[in-house]
């Protein structure tokens, strides 16, 4: 039952987000139907681009929103005192909290793509299906780090607002520090596809980024081994 | 026969810097016994009983629970499977109907009992498909309480349990304290409300300052606590009645009042020595045993 109370507790949350995001999906269909002329391929292939650069910008607010809560929140709500006395260990209830968040974060990844690809092919503007998996497996592979970093704060980081407020500072802070100088290794471009894609048709391609999947895998594995202990740690 | 404590430490301490919270504690209570904490704010009560629970580490010392290590998280995890706890500020989880809360907390417990639970939210008139959030204090003290009672715990540990309720609510709560305790349930409670535990408890605790001054039966308190008034035509100095028991003295003109932790025999033949003309002996009420425990302290 302990996903019940997650599911409970974040539905708000990712529904609020859910409804954001599809709404600006619908909104880019919408845009999108101006692009019909003969050169239009281009031009709507960059929209899909940009349009990517949104969605990951509300999908990172989301899932850090989705990585607020549990035991440190409940601490400063005082209920953490209810859930930690229950028969069941600390990395349990963390785990179940990122269990649920990481599933409720890859279906607000594949939600809004899904929206466009299926609304984009009913208006007779189809995109190319590899495209659109291209897109989601960037944002969801790259983003985990993202919503590791939301965990992790959320594990040190007590107040209701505080918290939040770090993980977001730390998100623009990290991205602005490696795009200046540690280009190559800055998570937003390779969630965002910058690093996949072709100036000139403004499609990914090439062979989709392994090894940068596997190394964001790898950080927020980390990141959430560092949670655990630090959950496993606290007092309360 | 000596029957083993459910709740046992030694020497625990919990600091937090260069305050300490709790200091060299050896506690130890009693099975199918009503024991009750008391202490002042502050005291130490709250982060004592957080300690058996595991919610805080202890600096040094160490403790069991029904023969568990408090400190080892495994053991302190299955502990908690057999101990039924109600935290001070009766945490709940705002977002959810009181339904949800039940059937939430209840998953977790094979001793869970649905008719107690079902005829506690009727006597509590508790909505369930009302939101946590929107419920009263009283009412969210019921739940608290509710999600406590409806088991069949080894050990029922209350902080505060009654603060929040009305008058019915806590004569409620004491009836069934004292039917789960003649059920073989052992209750350790904290309480500022000296009257409630008078009534209830068969033990009890006294800390201040992070140290346990008192821990004893309530009976052994009632016999040895004694007031003894005395009037003498020529007052005699204090210290003829500075002995082993005496607590306090008070003295104005002709008059003077020693409070005895044991020993009023002695403090009585002492002023028949010194020529009392009135010497009047009172059993004394837990109220005035703490307020004098915690005073002297």
């Amino acid at each position: 039952m302990l996903w019940y109370k997650v599911w409970l507790e974040t539905r708000s949350r990712f529904l609020t987000s859910l409804a954001t995001l599809t709404i600006f999906s619908a909104v880019f269909v919408h845009h999108a139907e101006g692009l019909q002329r003969p050169e239009w391929t281009a031009a709507y292939n960059r929209l899909l681009y940009i349009t990517q650069q949104y969605i990951v910008v509300m999908w990172i607010l989301a899932v850090i929103l989705l990585g607020m809560g549990g035991i440190v929140r409940e601490k400063a709500t005082g209920a953490s005192s209810l859930t930690l006395s229950l028969p069941v260990s600390r990395a349990l209830l963390l785990g179940v909290h990122v269990g649920v968040g990481a599933l409720e974060a890859i279906i607000l990844a594949v939600v809004p793509w899904t929206g466009i690809f299926l609304v984009s092919s009913h208006a007779g503007m189809p995109i190319l299906i590899s495209q659109v998996e291209f897109y989601v497996l960037l944002l969801v592979a790259g983003g985990l780090v993202y919503f590791a970093m939301a965990i992790l704060v959320s594990c040190l980081v007590e107040g209701e607002y505080t918290a939040p407020a770090v993980a977001f500072g730390l998100v623009f802070l990290t991205t602005i520090v490696f795009d200046a100088w540690l280009r190559p290794l800055n998570l937003w471009r390779l969630v965002t596809g910058d690093f996949c894609l072709d100036r000139h048709t403004y499609l990914l391609s090439g062979r989709f980024p392994w090894l940068g999947a596997l190394a964001c895998c790898s950080v927020a594995g980390v990141m959430l081994l560092v949670s655990v202990r630090v959950m496993k740690r606290r007092e309360f | 026969m000596t029957s083993t404590p459910v709740i046992q430490t030694r020497d625990l301490t919990k600091s937090y810097g260069s305050a300490a919270a709790v200091r060299g504690l050896n506690l130890s209570v009693e099975p199918n016994c009503i024991t009750a904490f008391l202490g002042q704010n502050g005291a130490g009560k709250s982060t004592t009983i957080k300690m058996l629970l595991g919610l805080v580490r202890p600096s040094s010392g160490e403790g069991t629970v029904l023969g568990m290590r408090i400190t080892d998280a495994e053991e302190n995890r299955e502990m908690r499977r057999k101990v039924a706890y109600v935290a001070e500020n009766k945490p709940l989880y705002g977002y959810m109907t009181v339904e949800q809360t039940i059937r939430f907390v209840s998953s977790f417990y094979t001793d869970w009992r649905a008719d107690i639970a079902s005829k506690l939210l009727n006597e509590y008139k508790l909505p369930p498909q009302r939101k946590v959030k929107s419920l009263s204090k009283g009412m969210r003290t019921k739940l608290a309480l509710l999600l406590a009672l409806a088991r069949r715990p080894e050990l029922l540990i209350l902080d505060e349990p009654s603060e929040g309720l009305d008058p019915v609510g806590i004569e409620h709560l004491l009836q069934m304290l004292v039917a789960l305790a003649a059920d073989g349930v052992t209750i350790f409670f904290s309480s500022h409300q000296i009257a409630e535990v008078e009534r209830v408890a068969d033990h009890i605790c006294i800390l201040d300052n992070g140290r346990l001054l008192v821990n004893a039966s309530l009976d052994e308190l009632r016999q040895s606590y004694r007031r003894i008034d005395l009037v003498f035509p020529v007052p005699p100095p204090e210290r003829e009645f500075q002995i082993v028991g005496v607590e306090r003295i008070e003295s104005k003109g002709h008059e003077m009042r020693v409070f005895a932790s044991k020993n009023a025999e002695a403090v009585v033949e002492r002023a028949h020595n010194l020529n009392a003309v009135s010497v009047e002996v009172a059993p004394v009420a837990l109220r005035e045993i703490f307020l004098e425990t915690v005073k002297e302290n």
